[in-house]
């Protein structure tokens, strides 16, 4: 009964540390311009308008997150083998990552922008100055909760798994996870703000993102505090209900029936996301209505 | 022209000579492991080639629709093919791994429920930022009625583009490509770690405990890379976006099913060879 306990408890940290790396994972992305609405900041210059916004996305977030998780779980797991406290050990090596991703970080948007000379854009170093520290800092809360999530799954629920291997899995994961969700926010709802809201992004606007701010450019730290209202908590609930359902099924139900009942629980769960989903989709169509009437020959 | 109006390049039919060339690669790989290692080394190749297909055939299922995605501008997930799929994949397996004691049938279908389960929270939530922070309903851009609900299509997409949001029939896909990809990787990390189970004592004259930590690992990485080898394959293969099983992309999977396996046999064989030899 009491490992039971001890596991829920564990789970239940491990999801709440799953939800705060995936509100931080998303942000840093935004503040960053890491994810794929990265694709209109490039574009943006070549179709005339100059911003201000960062630009580092080199990589995709998932493999991104991969190597800074790793690297953070590699380390750590290093500096515990020989024998410093673990929670010193993870500071470490996130650390230690997170000055690998700000290494990143710089290059990226150097490299990326740079190569937007010939439209005109400029590489400006207040930006490079003040933003990159800011994505460090979202970095190191991903990157150190995820590692200490990873943590607690190898140590204390004995995945077999070592912990750099668990911090590359985790870290796709994580990564994957947050792009989905928030991508979609940070692209549509805020570089496009000025466009309608409750419709997609017509394909002509391409590259006419939103440049100005209240009060002069906007710059990438306004992008963050915008995407933090939604983008970063949905993916940080998103990642959080991932990490959470799988330990949770696994550790209760796993002993049950030789490893079917985590099976079992598992089809229940995704059948019951399943009519959720269903349940949102058809309450859209019904209240946001079709954008034109139906043609004849689609609905017959 | 916009890049999500582009033809692909790529068709759908199955090149002869390409396929035949890679169903020889595929013997003799196969071939060459029956002459080098023991019958448990053979058994191992095939179930990694069996994993790698599993892998190619469920990233062709997973809805992404890549940067337009993110702008409202087509139907999908907003984020890379290979990258979400090595996502929801690599999630199974860390369930499958953990559940590969209670045997090899168990943990694939752990491994598959836990992939099934990353994709189905995760293509919840988009359809949730989509409707309740953007005002903006799914609809897709490559049919006119969904063929699991039966509902209409054209006239829920907004001006300009070519649909958005997921609609069932790609969440339904995005669950199937989870669970056949974390089937898959599950395989192939359980058939290694029995190979290097077998072979890694003898190899470092230790006792089978005393190896078990090296063989997890190095089951787990080869089980992570020849998963992204076949998740980008089947990128490759897919062209940059694709909504589901109902998308007409979804019919090159054929193509990738040949390459998957050569890949995998291929990435198998050195995985095994580095112990059973």
């Amino acid at each position: 009964m009491e490992s039971i306990v001890f596991g829920i408890g564990i789970t239940a940290l491990a999801g709440a540390l799953a939800t705060v790396a995936g509100a931080a994972e998303d942000t840093e992305s935004n503040i960053g311009s890491q994810g794929d609405p990265n694709s209109q900041v490039q574009l943006a210059p070549q179709m005339g308008y100059i911003h201000r916004i960062f630009n580092k996305a080199v990589a995709g977030e998932p493999p991104a997150y991969g190597l800074w998780i790793a690297l953070g779980a590699g380390i750590a797991w290093a500096f515990m083998a020989m024998q410093i406290n673990p929670i010193l050990a993870i500071v470490l090596g996130c650390g230690l990552a997170t000055f690998i991703q700000g290494v990143y970080a710089t290059t990226a948007y150097l490299g990326r922008t740079a190569s937007l000379a010939k439209f005109g854009q400029p590489v400006y170093v207040d930006i490079l100055k003040s933003v990159t520290t800011v994505t460090m800092a979202h970095a190191f809360v991903a990157i150190f909760t995820t590692v200490t999530m990873c943590h607690l799954i190898n140590a204390a629920l004995g995945h077999p798994f070592p912990l750099p291997l668990l911090g590359l899995i985790w870290g796709i994961a994580l990564g994957a996870a947050g792009s989905a969700t928030g991508n979609p926010f940070y692209g549509k709802e805020r570089q496009y703000q000025s466009q309608k809201f409750g419709a997609g992004v017509p394909i002509a606007a391409s590259g006419n993102i939103v440049r100005y701010a209240e009060a002069g450019e906007r710059n990438s730290l306004d992008n963050g505090w915008y995407t933090a209202k939604l983008g970063g908590p949905a993916s940080g609930v998103c990642f959080g209900l991932i990490v959470f359902l799988e330990l949770w099924r696994t550790v209760l139900f796993e002993p049950v029936a030789a490893g079917w009942g985590a099976i079992v629980v598992g089809i229940i769960m995704i059948l019951v996301f399943a009519v959720i989903d269903r349940y949102i989709e058809v309450w859209a169509r019904k209240t946001y209505g079709p954008y034109t009437t139906p043609e004849k020959e689609a609905s017959s | 022209m916009s890049a999500i109006g582009a033809k692909p390049a790529g068709g759908a039919g199955l090149d002869t000579t390409s396929a035949l060339v890679g169903i020889i690669i595929l013997i003799v790989i196969l071939g060459a492991m029956y002459m080098l290692g023991s019958s448990v080394a053979l058994m191992a190749l095939i179930g990694v080639i069996i994993g790698g297909i599993l892998i190619g055939f469920g990233v062709h299922f997973v809805p992404v629709g890549g940067a337009p995605a993110a702008m409202g501008q087509a139907p999908g997930i907003a984020t890379g093919v290979a990258m979400l799929a090595a996502g929801a994949g690599l999630a199974g397996l860390f369930g499958g791994a953990w559940a590969a004691e209670q045997g090899l049938a168990v943990a694939v279908i752990t491994g598959g429920i836990g992939g099934g389960l990353m994709m189905a929270i995760t293509c919840f939530m988009v359809n949730f930022i989509y409707v309740f922070g953007m005002g903006i309903p799914a609809a897709s851009g490559k049919v006119l009625k969904d063929p699991i609900t039966g509902d209409s299509q054209p006239e829920f997409k907004s001006q300009g583009t070519e649909g958005h949001g997921l609609p069932f029939i790609s969440y339904v896909g995005g669950v199937i490509g989870g669970i056949f990809g974390g089937a898959g990787g599950t395989l192939i990390y359980i058939m290694l770690l029995d190979v290097y189970k077998e072979s890694l004592p003898e190899m470092f004259g230790a006792q089978a405990a005393q190896v078990l930590p090296i063989a997890i690992t190095l089951a787990g990485l080869f089980a992570i890379g020849i998963f992204l080898v076949n998740a980008v394959l089947a990128a490759y293969n897919i062209t940059g976006t694709i909504e589901g099983p109902h998308d007409p992309k979804f019919k090159r999977f054929p193509r990738d099913i040949i390459a998957s396996a050569v890949a995998s046999a291929v990435c198998g064989i050195v995985a095994i060879l580095l112990v059973a030899m």
